[in-house]
C-alpha cells in the first residue's frame, strides 16, 4: 500500500530487483567468509556485519516495491558510498577493479541502481498542493 | 582478448577467473548486441513512421510493454547473442547446446513482446541455462571465467526481473516464503557453483585459489638449472645473516603482523622496495613460528607494482606468483577469498600483490625451492601447524 510522499513504478521495480541481486551477492561473501572466521576473529565481526547488511538490502528492496520514502533514501545513501568506495578502490594500485564482472557488479549496477531511483522519483506523482485541495 | 586487454588497460598478465581466448569473441558480441538492438528499435520506428503496416504493429507491442518487461527482454536477447558468439570456440555437445540456447533465448526475448505465455519458459530456460553451465564447471568440462561469470549475472539479473513478474493467484504462507527465497538461494548456488568449480580444477598458472602463476616454458634448460641452483645458494649465503629476528630488525626489516591462522611471518624492508632479485637485499625475510621461537626459512622477494612480472633466471623454476581475489581485513593480516562475483564482506578490500618469489633455504619437500607454498608436511613438523 503506497503512503503519501511514496514511489511505486517500473523504475523502482528494477531498482529493488537489481537490490536483491546485491543483497544476493553481499549474503554469499558473509557466508563465504564465516569458514575463515574460525581462525580470523577480524572476519568474525565481518561476515556478521556483511550478512546483517544484506537483510537490511533484502528489506530495503522489499520497502522500495512497497513505494516507501524512506527506503528510497536509505538505499540512495548506500549505492553512492558503494560508488564511492569503487572509486577510491579503483585509484589505488592494488588492483580491485579488473575486468568485466567486478566493472559490472562494482560499477554498473550501483550506477544503474542510483539512475533508476533517480527516474523512480522524478516519475513519483507530485503532492497536491493546498490551494488544489479547496 | 584484444577487447578485454583494452578495457583493463596497461600491466594486464592475466587475472583469477580470467578470459578464456576461446570466449574473447564474446566481448566483441557484448559491446556489439546492445548497438544492433538500438539501431533496429531506430529502423522500425522510421519504418512507422513511414506507415509500414507490420512496423506500425511492431511498435505498438513494443511500446505497449512495460519496462521491466523490455529490460528482461534485452538481456534475454544479449545473453543468446553472447552464447551464439561462443559456439565456434566450443565443439561437440557443448556447441550444440549454445546453439540451442542462444536461440531459445533469442526466441523467448522477441516473444516477450507479443506473446502472454513466454514468462514460464523463459524462467525454466535461464534456471536451466544457470544450472547446466554449473553442471559444466563442476564436472571440469568448462573453465569458469570472467565471460562465463558475466552471461550467468546477466542471466541472474533477468531471472530476478521475471520473477517479480510473477502475479501469484495464491498467497499460501509456503509460496510466499519459496517467492521470498528462491532467487538468493539460486544466486548463492550459482556463486557456490562457480567457486568449486575452479577450485576443484584449477588451470596450470593457478597454484591454488588467490595465486597466479607467472607464464613460464615447460621444462628448464640446462642454464636456467644452473642459474636457479645458484640464486638458491647466493639468497641462502646472504641472508644467514639475519637467522636472529633482531639482527633483521636492526637492518630495517619489520616484522609483519602476527595471526591466529598463519604461522609463517613476513618481515618486510620498505628501503629494497624497488630492488629487483637482489639476493643481498629481498623485500621481506619468512620466519616460521616454532615451539622454539622464529625460524629463518627463506627470503621473498617482490616487484614494485602488481602485473610486473620479475626476471626468472631459472625458468619455469623460479616462476613468480601473485596473490589476487583476496579480501584483507582491517583487523591485521587476516583474509578470505573473494566470490566470483568479485564481492568482499563489508569492510575488507579486495587486492592483488605485485608478483612475488619465494626462496625457501630449509629442505621444502616435494614443492621444491622456489614454491609459492611451503610444503604442508615441513610446515606441519616446523610449527605442529598446516
Amino acid at each position: 500500500m503506497n503512503q503519501p510522499g511514496s514511489i511505486n513504478n517500473g523504475a523502482s521495480d528494477i531498482a529493488s530487483v537489481l537490490v536483491v541481486v546485491q543483497a544476493s551477492f553481499s549474503l554469499v561473501a558473509g557466508l563465504s567468509a564465516l569458514p575463515f572466521a574460525i581462525v580470523e576473529p577480524g572476519f568474525r565481526v565481518l561476515a556478521v556485519v556483511t550478512i546483517l547488511m544484506a537483510a537490511a538490502m533484502f528489506w530495503l528492496a522489499r520497502n522500495l516495491r512497497r513505494g516507501r520514502r524512506w527506503a528510497w533514501r536509505w538505499l540512495v545513501t548506500l549505492e553512492v558510498l558503494s560508488l564511492a568506495m569503487t572509486a577510491v578502490l579503483s585509484l589505488l594500485p592494488i588492483g580491485s577493479i579488473r575486468g568485466p564482472v567486478p566493472l559490472l557488479v562494482n560499477l554498473v549496477i550501483p550506477l544503474s541502481v542510483l539512475v533508476l531511483l533517480a527516474v523512480a522519483s522524478s516519475n513519483r506523482p507530485s503532492r497536491p498542493r493546498a490551494a488544489e485541495l479547496t | 582478448m584484444g577487447a578485454y586487454v583494452a578495457l583493463i588497460g596497461r600491466g594486464y598478465v592475466g587475472v583469477m577467473y580470467d578470459i578464456a581466448t576461446d570466449h574473447a569473441s564474446a566481448l566483441i558480441a557484448a559491446l556489439i548486441t546492445p548497438v544492433f538492438g538500438f539501431g533496429f528499435v531506430l529502423g522500425l520506428r522510421f519504418l512507422a513512421s513511414r506507415g509500414i503496416t507490420w512496423a506500425v504493429r511492431v511498435m505498438q507491442a513494443y511500446g505497449a510493454t512495460p519496462s521491466i518487461t523490455k529490460l528482461a527482454a534485452a538481456l534475454m536477447l544479449l545473453s543468446g547473442g553472447l552464447h551464439l558468439a561462443l559456439v565456434p570456440g566450443h565443439a561437440g555437445i557443448t556447441g550444440v547446446l549454445f546453439i540451442v540456447d542462444g536461440l531459445g533465448f533469442i526466441g523467448l526475448g522477441i516473444a516477450a513482446f507479443f506473446t502472454s505465455w513466454w514468462r514460464r519458459p523463459a524462467v525454466l530456460w535461464l534456471v536451466a541455462t544457470i544450472v547446466a553451465y554449473i553442471v559444466w564447471v563442476v564436472a571440469g568440462w568448462e573453465t569458469p571465467d570472467q565471460v562465463g561469470i558475466a552471461c550467468k549475472l546477466i542471466e541472474l539479473v533477468a531471472l530476478g526481473l521475471l520473477m517479480r513478474l510473477a502475479n501469484p493467484t495464491r498467497r499460501s504462507w509456503p509460496r510466499r516464503a519459496w517467492r521470498a527465497t528462491a532467487f538468493p538461494l539460486m544466486a548463492c548456488v550459482t556463486t557456490l557453483g562457480i567457486w568449486v568449480g575452479g577450485l576443484a580444477h584449477p588451470d596450470a598458472l593457478h597454484a591454488h585459489a588467490g595465486a597466479l602463476l607467472q607464464p613460464v616454458a615447460d621444462v628448464a634448460t640446462p642454464e636456467q638449472q644452473v642459474a636457479a641452483a645458484r640464486l638458491l645458494a647466493d639468497t641462502r649465503a646472504n641472508i644467514a645473516r639475519y637467522q636472529d629476528p633482531a639482527a633483521a630488525i636492526a637492518a630495517g626489516f619489520k616484522p609483519g603482523p602476527v595471526s591466529s591462522a598463519d604461522p609463517l611471518r613476513h618481515f618486510q624492508n620498505a628501503a629494497n622496495a624497488n630492488v629487483i632479485l637482489d639476493p643481498n637485499r629481498p623485500q621481506a625475510l619468512v620466519y616460521a613460528q616454532t615451539t622454539h621461537g622464529l625460524q629463518l626459512i627463506g627470503a621473498m622477494f617482490q616487484m614494485a607494482r602488481a602485473g610486473q612480472w620479475g626476471p626468472d633466471p631459472g625458468g619455469p623454476l623460479t616462476q613468480w606468483h601473485q596473490h589476487e581475489g583476496i579480501c584483507f581485513s582491517p583487523f591485521g593480516f587476516e583474509f578470505t577469498f573473494e566470490t566470483p562475483f568479485w564481492t568482499c564482506p563489508v569492510g575488507s578490500t579486495s587486492i592483488t600483490t605485485p608478483p612475488m618469489l619465494h626462496v625457501w633455504i630449509i629442505d621444502n619437500g616435494k614443492n621444491g625451492p622456489f614454491a609459492a607454498d611451503l610444503d604442508k608436511t615441513v610446515q606441519r613438523q616446523l610449527t605442529g601447524r598446516s
